[in-house]
């Protein structure tokens, strides 16, 4: 088991490595030199300030050199300096990361939430009107463009209700209501997949283990149908929790354009703005700290596999 | 050996056309599906002789204007005919997404073939490290950071799309290429001494298609998403080419006055989502009804 | 084990004219742990085998499942890159050959196997079936290769009509039926034949191996003929090998061989089918000898056999014996038989 953790832990540092080396060597072999352009586009900057800047950036050195001082500095948590507010990019992410992180888990928490109640409603009124019913609303909920939903979402309870969420953004600090407020929309509309995606697989998974001869068995023993339903979905919650896993890239991409949509200041607006500035330090943490987000939860969820599996023996 | 007459049919087109009809039968939802991206198909490629107005002009004397019989969806804050930039949207968005599966598909399933064949070697774990690498970035993010390197184009948009669909080809070529080296009919052709190039060829990638065919149908349904995500965020298809994200996008501003900017565009996005989403479940459940799970 | 590597103590008798020469034949499986995939141990599925076929000749390789029976299969077609030992096959040595230089040799050596549906592939048909082994050897003529699939599904008692058909359309015995003609499609010498008639029933199994037989008798062609039932390869078999937990344990001419078996893991398969009602010999075959066949991954220590052997004694436990002549074209591996020749002189 302990060894199982260190094996992945340590491949998981190893892909945020490779995450690290690529973001820079894309940017690095990017025709005409990127970082470069950025300094002459911007406004007010002198040649001097050019050279200057090149220098302090080492952009000088070889570009292994450049690499390995990239790399290192990373995994000190040093990803520079930005070049628009000359702030460290790393107090800039820190500063932005919690937001987003409180957005992907409210939105994770609307998936799990109700995915799981509308799963096992239709698995138990199998191909009644109501399981018909939930597993469009699953497939429309799948296919609806979150940004669009979002939008939606706003339009219409402005529209039909005069309410719309709060125009000044607050952190949970200065007014929990008002940022959990100001959260709920982009949230919902957010998990909205994740819910019917949990859905779809928890009713075929649990409709698969119904029809098992491992039930058949604990029917034969005599087990009261609520009892064998309870067995049935224990067994069925392997598949959704994977799904929880792959679900936290989605939500973790998602959160980029549902803060843009609902001005929040969190990472995905922080990446979207540098990435319109050509931001270039500020754009490689970010892509980074994503990764090793994504990479970390999914370590979690690996490691939880054994709760929830017994089989599991990490061999 | 009783039906003397269906016997004379060759078995293969006959098992074809029972197969059709099966489909129709036993997938009902996956016809419709087919029907709505045959409408989608035939928009995009026929947008020049169905779109009633230039999707571009702009009509001076009416801004913004509701639905009506002159302008089916209504017009946006330039005075342009929504109905016709819908179409020509359907037209951009086709030819990105099959740009991008074709290019993204055909790296996808090298890479995943080649891995699964020779699953456990060098080679096999070095591609699945670059793999790893660019599954562990969100999409979006992905989409973000290499279409702003690039800059905003068609191709561009491409080229990024690209890369969010070639982990997901080559997990499922790969994942399929490990079960089928395995079987005992791979054994058996090289026991006949086919060449690896001649097995992967006749019975690898044949065996491969219908999983292939069904996250297809499902990357379709990512890709045109993501296209729009894109647009939406302004760093896709580049103005004035019409595209839903940016439909989206320009409308979000008037919401309130003109809904119908972002309500029309959305919703021909979400159904041609949902025809792809729809055909890869009957697919899938066409292919193996044992197997829904996934 | 190391000891049963020398080359000198194998006094199996081999001409120059043999089809297939097996000598000292060794496949090792490494079982790997941990991070750094370091190798814990292994799967010692094959043993040193050393055994032969001559022309026209079929040689019963037969064993209980897990003896490595199988494995020698795939050795000998070069389907497993042996650990160590030489392969020969029409006097060429095929260890160490590389994948094209084997290419051309593969149309010399067959192989039908137990399960014929599975070991097609489901979206052939009986015609690519058949046709592919001449694909695969540059046969590009699609009119040629139809009408020799033709032929060939005429030879094992099928119709050229089924051509068209599919492998699953057909009852088990038809469809191992087309398993030959494809293995025959080549014009092999060499047929192995691993558990080919195994899951068919008993009367199908008849047919098959008639069929096997007057093959043989009109194509010249060499069997090696696996399986775990002593009956079936008693039936076929000219000379029959004994394999156990990776060795061979005994072989000779088949009559005399199962007549007057010298091991005594041999015997007790023998008195297993030396019965008149094959049934009853079936139903009893399956549990003469006590116990489960060790792990080969941990083989005990001295003979192999001796865990479940009725008369082991003490050399048994700690010294592996070595193969002897036991009688005129008999070689066996017991320490009765060592003592035996020891006290002969």
């Amino acid at each position: 088991m302990a060894e199982y953790v260190l094996r992945r832990a340590l491949y998981g540092l190893l892909v945020v490595a490779l995450v690290t080396i690529f973001v820079f060597l894309t940017l690095r072999l990017i025709p005409g030199d990127a970082v470069r352009l950025q300094l002459a586009d911007a406004p007010g900057v002198s040649e001097e300030q050019v050279a200057a800047l090149a220098a302090q950036l080492g952009l000088d050195q070889p570009l292994l050199t450049q690499l390995g001082t990239f790399v290192t500095d990373a995994a000190r948590g040093d990803f520079g300096t930005s070049f628009q507010s000359q702030e460290p990019v790393t107090a800039l992410i820190a500063d932005r990361l919690p937001t987003t992180l409180q957005l992907g888990v409210m939105a994770m928490l609307v998936s799990v939430l109700l995915g799981v109640p509308l799963g096992l409603l239709s698995a138990a009124r199998q191909n009644s009107w109501l399981d018909q019913g939930l597993r469009v609303v699953s497939v429309a909920g799948i296919s609806v463009p979150n940004f669009w939903l979002g939008l939606l979402l706003v339009t219409y309870l402005a529209l039909w209700f005069g309410w719309s969420p709060p125009l000044v953004y607050r952190t949970p600090g200065e007014d929990l209501g008002s940022n959990l407020v100001h959260m709920a929309l982009p949230a919902l509309a957010l998990g909205v997949a994740g819910m019917a995606a949990i859905a779809r697989m928890l009713r075929s998974a649990l409709l698969e283990v119904l029809r098992s001869p491992f039930v058949r068995t604990v029917r034969a023993k005599g087990a009261s149908e609520t009892r064998v339903f309870v067995h049935a979905v224990r067994n069925s919650l392997v598949p959704v929790f994977t799904l929880v896993g792959l679900q936290v890239g989605a939500i973790l991409g998602g959160t980029v354009i549902l803060e843009s949509i609902f001005g929040i200041p969190g990472m995905g607006m922080l990446i979207f703005e540098s990435v319109q500035l050509r931001d270039y330090p500020v754009v490689l943490g970010c892509v980074v700290v994503y990764g090793a987000v994504f990479v970390l939860v999914n370590l979690v969820v690996d490691l939880l596999y054994g709760v929830i599996d017994p089989r599991i023996r990490y061999a | 050996m009783t039906e003397i007459v269906a016997d004379r049919v060759p078995v293969a087109r006959r098992t074809a056309r029972r197969g059709l009809r099966h489909l129709i039968r036993t997938q009902p939802l996956g016809v419709v599906a087919l029907a709505l991206i045959a409408l989608f198909v035939l928009a995009a490629v026929l947008a020049p002789v169905l779109a009633p107005f230039d999707p571009v002009a702009q009509h001076r004397e009416s801004f913004q204007e509701p639905p009506s019989a002159q302008f089916l969806m209504g017009t946006d804050d330039l005075g342009r005919d929504i109905f016709s930039r819908v179409l020509y949207g359907a037209r951009t968005s086709l030819l990105v997404s099959v740009a991008t599966l074709t290019a993204g598909g055909i790296i996808g399933i090298v890479i995943g073939v080649a891995s699964g064949y020779f699953g456990g070697s060098a080679l096999d774990t070095a591609l699945q490290r670059v793999m790893d690498t660019l599954m562990a970035i969100p999409g979006i993010v992905l989409l973000l950071f290499v279409a702003a390197l690039l800059g905003p184009s068609v191709r561009n948009t491409v080229i990024a799309l690209s890369l969010l669909v070639i982990p997901s080809f080559n997990r499922v070529a790969r994942g399929e290429m490990l079960r089928i080296r395995e079987e005992l009919y791979i054994e058996s052709a090289r026991a006949s001494g086919c060449s690896t190039w001649r097995i992967l060829r006749r019975h690898g990638l044949p065996n491969l298609l219908a999983p292939l065919l069904v996250v297809t149908s499902l990357l379709f349904a990512i890709v045109i998403i993501a296209e729009s995500a894109l647009s939406f965020l302004g760093i896709g298809t580049p103005p004035p080419t019409p595209s839903w994200g940016a439909m989206l996008s320009e409308g979000s501003r008037y919401m309130e006055i003109a809904p119908w900017m972002v309500v029309f565009p959305g919703g021909i996005l979400t159904v041609a989502v949902l025809a792809f989403n729809l055909l890869g479940d009957a697919l899938r459940d066409f292919f193996d009804p044992k197997q829904q799970i996934r | 084990m190391s000891s049963v590597a020398e080359p000198a103590a194998t006094p199996v008798p081999a001409t120059d004219q043999d089809v297939l020469a097996v000598r000292d034949l060794v496949k090792h499986f490494p079982i790997t742990r941990g991070l750094l995939r370091r190798t814990v141990g292994h799967v010692r599925a094959v043993d040193g085998v050393s055994f032969s076929v001559g022309p026209g000749e079929t040689v019963g390789l037969v064993g209980e499942s897990g003896s490595g029976k199988s494995t020698v299969a795939r050795l000998v077609l070069r389907l497993l890159d042996p650990t160590s030992g030489s392969i020969r096959f029409e006097g060429r040595e095929l260890t160490g050959m590389g994948a094209r230089e084997l290419r051309p040799l593969r149309r010399r050596m067959q192989i039908v196997f137990q399960d014929p549906v599975s070991s097609f592939d489901p979206r052939m048909t009986v015609f690519s079936v058949i046709s592919e082994p001449l694909e695969a050897q540059g046969g590009t003529d699609a009119r040629a290769n139809r009408r020799r699939a033709g032929e060939l599904l005429e030879l094992v008692g099928l119709s050229a009509s089924d051509l068209d058909k599919y492998p699953h359309q057909f009852s088990g015995g038809q469809a191992q039926r087309i398993g030959i003609a494809r293995a025959l499609a080549t014009d092999p010498r060499l047929l192995v034949c691993d558990e080919a008639v195994s899951a068919l029933d008993v009367s199908v199994q008849a047919q098959v191996l008639n069929l096997l037989r007057s093959l043989q008798r009109e194509l010249g062609l060499s069997y090696l003929f696996i399986a775990h039932d002593l009956n079936v390869v008693r039936y076929v078999s000219d000379r029959i090998c004994v394999m156990y937990l990776g060795e061979i344990v005994e072989q000779g001419p088949a009559d005399e061989l199962l007549s007057n078996p010298r091991h005594p893991y041999t015997r007790t398969l023998a008195d297993a089918v030396a019965t008149a009602d094959p049934t009853v010999a079936r139903l009893r075959g399956r549990r003469v000898v006590r116990g489960e066949i060790p792990s080969p991954s941990a083989p005990p220590p001295g003979c192999r056999f001796h865990t479940r052997c009725p008369s082991a004694f003490d050399p048994c436990r700690t010294t592996p014996p070595q193969p002897v002549a036991a009688g005129p074209g008999r070689i066996a591996a017991c320490h009765l038989l060592t003592g035996e020749a020891a006290a002969r002189g």
